[in-house]
């Protein structure tokens, strides 16, 4: 059985080359409506667990072929299409909504710096679990904290910026302009790290975070 | 999230800071979903989630596979 993968939309430039294999090898294909391009491949579906690890880093190889270039909507790797007619069907209904968010993201990139507290284990010579609580309660704190220095310290080159708290840790997302991306890291890396916390940036990604809702949930994706 | 994936390097940067496991995260977690069309395969049985909170959940239970797998595999190699 074979099914459509969706890498990503982008608007039409003819200087843009495509990438020339996709997930599991497959050829990439660009369907075009206006100045939307959504790229898609033909893949044997359903994906067995133990090839999912190559197929993301294939699938992402292939979004930031693209995302090099231009800005771009990725979709999720496991988000699929019965057939081409039914992308060409999602393209219709949904072209307005990707073509608003990609000229409003054209010059932008996400960023991401992650703030999470180090593990750490009770001392043996612990009497009671108390001092162990309120250690481990301070240093959530401290991480606390620290991800909104963090976030205090980008805020001039970020109008928009997103916190998540995750089950580790707290998330923080930043649109910066492409090119500012070595910035971020600079103005993060310059926040002074308090002990037992820990942080790591990435990025560039595309401004997944940052899509607007239409685009994020459009329509028709609740159809199978 | 920390890593728990060695980092891997795509384009043979030294500044990159790219791991499998923001691939992994950003690829199955980040940007367009199309609900009702989710679909794994776990032993050749398909199983179809329908929706966000599932997914998410899947996700992390194919991280604790993959790095379960990823053990299993270097236990195996020694």
């Amino acid at each position: 059985m074979s099914r459509i993968i969706v890498y990503c939309g982008f608007l039409h430039d003819e200087k843009l080359e495509l990438p020339g294999r996709g997930v599991g090898g497959s050829a990439v294909n660009v369907l075009a409506q206006e100045r939307l391009r959504l790229l898609w491949s033909e893949v044997a579906w359903p994906f067995e667990p133990a090839g999912l690890q190559q197929k993301a880093v294939e699938f992402h190889q292939v979004v930031q072929h693209v995302f090099q270039r231009a800005a771009v909507v990725p979709f999720r790797l496991l988000s699929i299409f019965e057939n081409v007619a039914a992308l060409e069907k999602f393209a219709a209904e949904n072209i307005a909504a990707f073509t608003a968010d990609l000229e409003r993201l054209r010059n932008y990139v996400q960023m991401e710096s992650v703030v999470y507290v180090i593990q750490q284990r009770a001392p043996e010579q612990e009497k009671s679990g108390k001092g162990y609580l309120e250690r481990k309660a301070e240093v959530f704190r401290l991480s606390v904290d620290h991800a909104a220095s963090i976030r205090a310290a980008v805020q001039p080159m970020s109008d928009h910026i997103q916190v998540r708290e995750v089950k580790s840790g707290t998330r923080i997302f930043a649109l910066v302009r492409r090119g500012e991306e070595a910035r971020f890291r600079e103005v993060v890396e310059a926040v002074p790290l308090p002990e037992s916390v820990s942080r790591r940036v990435s990025g560039p990604w595309p401004a997944a975070e940052f899509l607007s809702s239409a685009v994020k949930k459009p329509h028709g994706a609740e159809q199978p | 999230m920390p890593a728990d994936f060695e980092p891997i390097t795509l384009t043979g940067s030294a500044e990159e800071d790219v791991s499998l496991l923001d691939i992994i995260d950003h690829v199955l977690n980040a940007g367009v979903v199309i609900h009702g069309s989710l679909v794994i395969s776990v032993a050749g049985v398909d199983l179809v989630y329908v929706g966000l909170n599932v997914v998410l959940t899947s996700v992390e239970t194919a991280l604790r596979s993959l790095k379960a797998e990823g053990r299993s595999e270097a236990r195996s190699s020694k």
